[in-house]
């Protein structure tokens, strides 16, 4: 909290013109780049230790230890509950503070369209994301489903998601209208249980990562229709992509970090260079990208904002659609 | 047979120095987690991860595994002595095994507990070496449909819990199943019953509930009464465990591992489901059922069978077939991921040394904590030595700090003592604590799958009886519904004597 420099030029920059404030930044760039962060950085962590938004965090956290990117150090915690209600709001409540950051999951964006949350994206600053997390739509092996064409011509199929709403659910709402056929999303409450309802033949097929469904791939239990992504998955070059297919469907989960709203410009710049080099070092490639099989990429900060609007609009019309807003 | 000479050479593997301490290690922590009201086994491996993957390879996954069947030992301490379930799949031990507490048999209760533990984890450990690959295939048949006509057996099995008065019961019952909708409706979306607060928005914890309604039920009654000193009428005999309860229990022992494997292999169902039904039907089949629930060992061998077979079958879908059934083998697939494996059909022939080293780990693991609890057994007995004017407020204390490590938040702990003061409304006007548990337990899973089953079949309800399975199990729903009341109407066909009250309540719940 206390960098009086920072909080200096915040003040600068509310009360005086552009211009000024643009001279202050430029004089006190340097002091202020070297005292921040002169604190341990807090990384709230809104879910339950050993889970999906728990590892990533941790590993960022571990990786910038590593490398010594920070002169401070990183002090995760798990404040669970709410479904990520109760961590978001206290980040949130933070405003300002540029010593607190979290990770961004799918209940950072579905928590609050439900009503169910006193803050929403708004009310952070996004900083960078660093990794991709692509969907395969994939079948049993034994499955009639050889491709999209297959699946265009079926008239009805299920799926089977993880909770109503999720990505899983929004890829099928999206194939459900680029492909014209009729698909009932069935929740579940875990990717295993998910998993292994496609497996056992009780749904037709699923939306998973990599990470959950490669290594059934490998053995020949499952076979990839398409890849959710723009471009096609270093894990499967074979695997064609809905738009190569002439389907308009592109979604994938973003993983990245965010700091309270109004946090010092010059705190954002600091960790988007911070996140570059996490996201070209080979620690982050072996101990997350390798191991949980997602997709290396960066966002800095404004392109991050853009998607992550774009995810919440993606987000509130399936809600729309599933009669919960 | 060559699994068991690969087995052997993994027993003989996992005898290395580190292995045999990280197990060693995992174990105790889990025998303490276990022991612990409201943290049990998925709190505990979550806890311990980050700790584990520093020990590297092998001796990492036996103390993560060694956390989790710890915790299926563990569990029973607390249930015995205090009445307090260690954690949720210690839930029905408590029915039998604090009874026996006092009455002074508390150390044979324990010694009970450790005997099915261990058989059962034998038995679990069996079905994970030999048959890990058809019963995971057998678990995959079972989708939504065949889990409803499962729970509905469940429920039809666990009828016998419900007490004297069959209104109660259903009245009980309800509100567990109200109390399990409680939070986000996981297949349409919308909040149900969170008044408001967004502390309820995932649901009400099964151990923060069940730690409430019988542990601190139990507290909040005993400040209406006096403190006696009865530990002295103790007979210091039965502060050891006896072999002889763990013989004269062998079917209800063998029934409780065999459910236990076939229960927790199932994606989604666990070890906590596998007691009720394990104890429900040692209920039905013993000769003294309608001794169970006044503190009887057999009533303590078929819930602690159970859950240890069901932690170790529950890890058959994940070695064998990458997929993590549970809560805590998803832990342990986390575990797996940072660890560098790949958790999949080919775990097996990637890492097959690894994993066969994993598997002895356990059967050493099993071992070491039968020795451990039965040496502990007469020290931890005796705690009921101990006046509950000094030891309540030790438990208490316990208790509040286990709920709150659940999530380290405090609307755990006003939940709990809610719950608690709830208990004991509803003994105060005589109705069972067991039936709710059982709503709050089984009530969820049935609601979610004939709701994923009626989206599946878009509102048809004839594959209800088409699928065998399914149609298998509600058969036997049906006939352990109609048996009580058939058996009464032969009996009196052949000798007309007035019925016996009891009995006829009985049929009728």
């Amino acid at each position: 909290m206390n960098c009086f420099g920072l909080s200096t030029i915040r003040k600068a920059t509310t009360a005086t013109g552009l211009a000024m404030a643009a001279s202050l930044l430029v004089a006190t760039a340097e002091p202020a780049a070297a005292e921040y962060p002169e604190e341990d950085i807090q990384m709230i962590i809104p879910f339950g230790v050993g889970g999906g938004s728990d590892t990533l965090a941790r590993t960022i956290a571990n990786v910038i230890a590593e490398l010594e990117l920070l002169p401070v150090s990183i002090q995760p915690e798990n404040r669970p509950g709410g479904s990520g209600a109760i961590g978001y709001t206290s980040v949130a409540e933070e405003r300002g503070n540029p010593n607190v950051i979290a990770t961004v999951s799918v209940s950072f964006f579905t928590t609050p369209l439900r009503g169910a949350s006193p803050v929403s994206y708004k009310d952070f600053t996004p900083l960078a994301a660093i990794s991709i997390s692509p969907y395969i739509m994939a079948v049993a092996s034994d499955s009639p489903l050889k491709s999209l064409d297959d699946v265009k011509s079926a008239g009805r199929l299920t799926t089977a998601t993880v909770g109503a709403v999720s990505d899983p659910s929004l890829l099928a709402a999206l194939t459900t209208k680029a492909l014209d056929v009729k698909i009932d999303p069935v929740p579940f409450d875990g990717e295993g249980e998910a998993l292994a309802a496609a497996l056992g033949g009780h749904v037709d097929f699923v939306f998973m990562n990599p990470s959950e469904v490669l290594q059934q791939i490998e053995a020949g239990a499952m076979r990839p229709l398409a890849v959710s992504t723009a471009n096609r998955i270093s894990v499967l070059p074979e695997t064609p992509t809905f738009k190569e297919l002439g389907y308009d469907i592109e979604h994938a989960q973003l993983r990245g970090l965010v700091m309270p709203a109004d946090v010092p410009a010059e705190a954002v710049a600091y960790w988007e260079g911070i996140l570059k080099q996490v996201a070209d070092s080979d620690a982050w490639r072996e101990q997350y990208i390798e191991r949980y099989l997602d997709e290396p990429a960066f966002l800095p900060s404004a392109d991050y904002q853009k998607k992550i609007e774009e995810m919440n609009s993606g987000y509130k019309s399936l809600m729309e659609e599933l009669g919960l807003l | 047979m060559e699994i068991f000479s690969l087995l052997f050479n993994g027993i003989a593997e996992a005898t290395a120095v580190t292995t045999l301490l990280a197990t060693a290690f995992g174990a105790i922590i889990g025998l303490i987690i276990g022991a612990l009201p409201g943290l049990g086994p998925t709190a505990g491996v979550a806890i311990m991860l980050p700790v584990a993957i520093g020990f590297g390879g092998v001796p990492a996954l036996a103390c993560l595994a060694g956390v989790y069947y710890g915790a299926m030992f563990g569990g029973a301490v607390t249930s015995i002595l205090l009445g307090i379930p260690g954690d949720a799949p210690s839930v029905m031990t408590v029915l039998d095994g604090h009874p026996m507490a006092k009455k002074g048999e508390a150390g044979r209760a324990l010694g009970m507990s450790v005997f099915a533990s261990f058989f059962g984890g034998m038995i679990g450990l069996l079905g994970l070496v030999v048959l890990s690959i058809p019963i995971a295939n057998a678990a995959l048949a079972f989708g939504p449909t065949e889990m409803t006509a499962l729970m509905c057996l469940a429920l039809s099995l666990a009828s016998v819990l419900g007490g004297r008065n069959p209104f109660k019961a259903f009245v009980a019952l309800a509100l567990g199943f109200w109390l399990g909708m409680v939070g986000l409706d996981p297949i349409a979306g919308p909040i149900r019953f969170n008044f408001g607060f967004i502390e309820l928005f995932d649901g009400l914890d099964f151990p923060v509930i069940a730690v409430g309604l019988f542990g601190l039920t139990a507290m909040y009654t005993s400040f209406g009464s006096e403190v006696k000193k009865e530990a002295a009428s103790f007979k210091y005999s039965n502060l050891f465990p006896r072999l002889k309860d763990a013989i004269s229990a062998k079917w209800v022992l063998l029934q409780g591992a065999v459910i236990g494997v076939f229960v927790g292999v199932l994606p989604g169902v666990g070890a906590t489901s596998a007691t009720m039904m394990s104890y429900a039907l040692a209920k039905r089949i013993s000769k003294n059922g309608d001794q169970f629930g006044t503190g009887v060992p057999e009533g303590v061998a078929a819930p602690e069978a159970a859950n240890n077979s069901a932690s170790y079958s529950s890890m058959i879908p994940l070695f064998t077939l990458g997929i993590p059934g549970s809560a805590t083998t998803a832990v342990m697939m986390g575990g797996l991921l940072m660890l560098g494996l790949q958790p999949g059909p080919l775990l097996f022939s990637n890492n097959g040394d690894f994993i066969w080293t994993v598997f002895g780990s356990f059967w050493i693991g099993n071992l070491m904590l039968v020795f451990l609890t039965l040496l502990l057994t007469p020290l931890l007995a005796s705690i009921l030595f101990v006046s509950t004017a000094l030891l309540y407020p030790a438990v208490f204390a316990t208790v509040i700090f286990g709920v709150f490590a659940i999530e380290y938040s405090m609307s755990g702990v006003f939940i709990t003592i809610l719950a608690g003061i709830f208990g004991l409304i509803l003994q105060k006007l005589d109705y069972p604590p067991v039936p709710l548990i059982l709503g709050l337990i089984i009530g969820p899973m049935l609601e979610r799958n004939i709701r994923r089953t009626l989206i599946q079949s878009e509102g048809d309800l004839a594959v209800f009886v088409e699928r065998p399975i399914a149609l298998t199990l509600f058969l036997l729903t049906a006939i352990v519904l109609l048996l009580p009341v058939l058996k009464r109407l032969l009996n009196s066909r052949s000798k007309p004597v007035s019925p016996d009250p009891a009995q006829e309540i009985q049929s009728k719940t």
